[in-house]
């Protein structure tokens, strides 16, 4: 497996990607960080001063990591148990499940958080349901903070599902044999074993999962109550309703760098365990 | 371009020549080609006088139909100018027009705090008054923007779910949960929101601006426990109340009754409305302003004001319109006349909204 490529090989296959990137991310995003920092014909800091005693973004920001932390944490979970009872299936029965957990991935955002109403609402199936098995009163699951979080997590599945499924396949069967041989049980041999050897890929899931939900805009709108906004939709305010882009890239910046700093603290973890192994 | 079009041209028109029997014929001949000649030659500096086509911003859905067939339509049978009709046109792209200078859309059609953000950032032309006659309007708007038609927002319900007597009636009713209980929608914007709740409290109609913020936030403060939903995009005002998810909502008329006509059971109380101007603007450094005044002009029109007031129900801005709108379109129209309802003053708005939208996102945070 181990193919190296020449130098100018690996620059000419990446080349195409590079310029791609530079022109259709590097140029926008770079002039998402000129508008921060350039309001009114010329340079001023004012966007971050006036981002750094305003209550509201404070409020934004927390509501954003604590949203995004949770949601990360309920998929996380939902995706390690989904991946486990896949890598144990044979890769024939293993297909049909994988595309029902690709089958949401497949469905646009926006229905899907429209069609939640369906599920959650207060006339919804599980109220109904509920209703159905005599209980009384409504289960609140909608416009608020537990909609979000489902929403968030249903959307988010499948980006923790498959790098945990990935680095649960690539084991080595023969170490769980070894241990069982040894006496070890089954609690024993996830623990030891098969946790330790999926971290890659549980740190790839939540990377992803992290990422994406610091910056949700449709879901929060959709399912969230009042106390549900997320930066994307401060952003939003800031873009369209008051055309306060200076204000609205420098949220964009900070959201940039609270992302690419969590994703260099993982990254350094995940550094120090291959080195500690 | 041009010079193969003109060949195909002469060669059509020689035709005729060989059997032009007549002196008159042949004169009358000579008179189309030489006019045709003259088109071909002067076409380009025509056609930089004068717009072949202009692109208008508008809603989509019944508005959209509604636009086309009282303004767009007769205004391109009249001046010869086609009108191109873009949805979902958002200020945040006309801005970006503008400030690129590479601007596609020859006139704006928004609500008052997206025209009056325009008219803060300078995206707009003045108003050319040579062209555009704004004596005779309810509420001309600004030096670069005009009002066109009102529309009416106020209390919708299910009248399937809620009976006769249970029917909040006007926004003091709307805030009264003792005797209306129920599950409430109100929008995220502040603007509507704050005449509300001032209304709500007791100030008069009449006497509502210069709004008093405070008074405001604290009958807001009032209301906030018992609004379910601070409703994001205007159409979930309706689908809410259908889904049985909310039991009043603030929504507009132009929504109640298309849902209405679509078979949903959705009713709104007329007693009590906020009637909203709708606004256009010409941008700058637009490549057909003189057009785009014209066609600005031509909506203000009392024919095609009630035309158009027929059609979908807003109510014209232009006094002299009111006379010849039809009795029974009079009945789903915000009515200016009645001094219960409120009519919004984006002028008040206009410097403020900034702030107080921040306030207000702020408020529902906590």
């Amino acid at each position: 497996m181990n193919h190296s490529l020449s130098t100018s090989a690996t620059v000419g296959l990446l080349a195409p990607l590079v310029v791609l990137l530079l022109v259709a991310f590097g140029y926008p995003l770079g002039l998402v960080a000129w508008s921060s920092i350039h309001v009114d014909g010329g340079f001023t800091l004012k966007a971050f001063q006036n981002l750094s005693t305003s209550t509201l973004f404070y409020r934004v920001l927390g509501n954003t990591l604590q949203i995004s932390a949770v949601a990360t944490g309920v998929s996380l979970l939902l995706g390690y148990v989904i991946a486990l009872h896949l890598a144990a299936l044979e890769p024939r029965r293993r297909m049909p499940y994988m595309v029902l957990v690709m089958l949401p991935f497949w469905t646009s955002i926006l229905v899907k958080s429209f069609a939640f109403g369906i599920v959650l609402g207060d006339n919804g199936i599980i109220n109904q349901v509920a209703a159905f098995l005599g209980h009384t009163g409504k289960f609140e699951l909608m416009f608020n903070r537990v909609g979000v979080i489902i929403g968030m997590s249903n959307f988010l599945l499948p980006f923790t599902v498959f790098p945990i499924l990935a680095s649960l396949l690539a084991q080595n069967r023969s170490l769980h044999r070894v241990a069982e041989i040894m006496g070890a049980g089954p609690v024993r041999i996830f623990l030891k074993i098969t946790l330790p050897l999926s971290l890659p890929g549980v740190l790839a899931g939540v990377l992803m999962a992290m990422t994406l939900s610091m910056g949700m805009y449709i879901t929060p709108a959709l399912l969230g109550g009042r106390k549900d906004l997320m930066m994307a939709n401060l952003v939003d305010i800031y873009t369209r309703q008051t055309l306060d882009w200076g204000l609205a890239s420098a949220i964009a910046i900070v959201l940039l760098l609270m992302s690419g700093i969590l994703i260099a603290l993982l990254l350094r973890v995940r550094r120090a365990e291959a080195l500690g192994v | 371009m041009t010079s193969p079009s003109f060949k195909v041209r002469t060669a059509s028109i020689g035709a005729p020549t060989a059997l032009a029997p007549s002196g008159g014929a042949r004169r009358r001949f000579l008179g189309q080609a030489t006019a045709v000649a003259a088109s071909a030659t002067f076409m380009p500096a025509l056609v930089q006088a004068q717009a072949k086509n202009i692109v208008v911003t508008c809603w989509g859905g019944d508005y959209e139909k509604a636009i086309k067939s009282c303004f767009a339509e007769p205004f391109s049978k009249e001046m010869g100018i086609g009108v191109s009709l873009v949805n979902n046109a958002d200020l945040t792209k006309m801005k970006v027009q503008v400030d690129s200078k590479n601007v596609q859309w020859d006139v704006f059609d928004s609500v008052g705090p997206q025209i009056t953000a325009g008219a803060r950032q300078g995206l707009w032309e003045d108003i050319d008054a040579k062209i555009v006659d704004r004596s005779d309007l309810v509420s001309p708007g600004g030096k670069d923007y005009v009002g066109t038609y009102l529309f009416g927002g106020g209390v919708a319900y299910d009248p399937k779910r809620v009976p006769e007597g249970k029917r909040p009636q006007n926004f003091k009713d709307f805030w009264d949960v003792q005797r209306f209980p129920g599950r409430r929608g109100l929008r995220t914007r502040i603007s509507e929101a704050l005449e509300m709740a001032l209304v709500a409290d007791g100030v008069a109609p009449d006497k509502l601006y210069p709004l008093d913020v405070e008074r405001g936030f604290k009958a807001l403060d009032r209301i906030k426990p018992s609004v379910k939903k601070w409703i994001e995009t205007t159409p979930e005002t309706i689908t809410l109340l259908t889904s049985n998810e909310l039991d009043y909502t603030y929504t507009y008329m132009s929504r109640v009754f298309p849902a209405q006509k679509a078979g949903s059971s959705v009713a709104m109380a007329t007693g009590q409305t906020i009637n909203s101007l709708e606004y256009l603007a010409v941008p700058k450094y637009g490549k057909n302003t003189e057009a785009a005044m014209r066609y600005v002009a031509f909506c203000l029109r009392p024919d095609r004001q009630a035309a158009f007031a027929n059609t979908v129900f807003f109510a014209p801005n232009a006094r002299k319109a009111v006379p010849l709108v039809a009795a029974e379109s009079k009945q789903y129209m915000p009515d200016v006349l009645n001094t219960a309802n409120i009519i919004m003053n984006d002028g008040w708005w206009a410097d403020k909204y900034d702030a107080l939208q921040k306030r207000f996102t702020e408020w529902m945070l906590t």
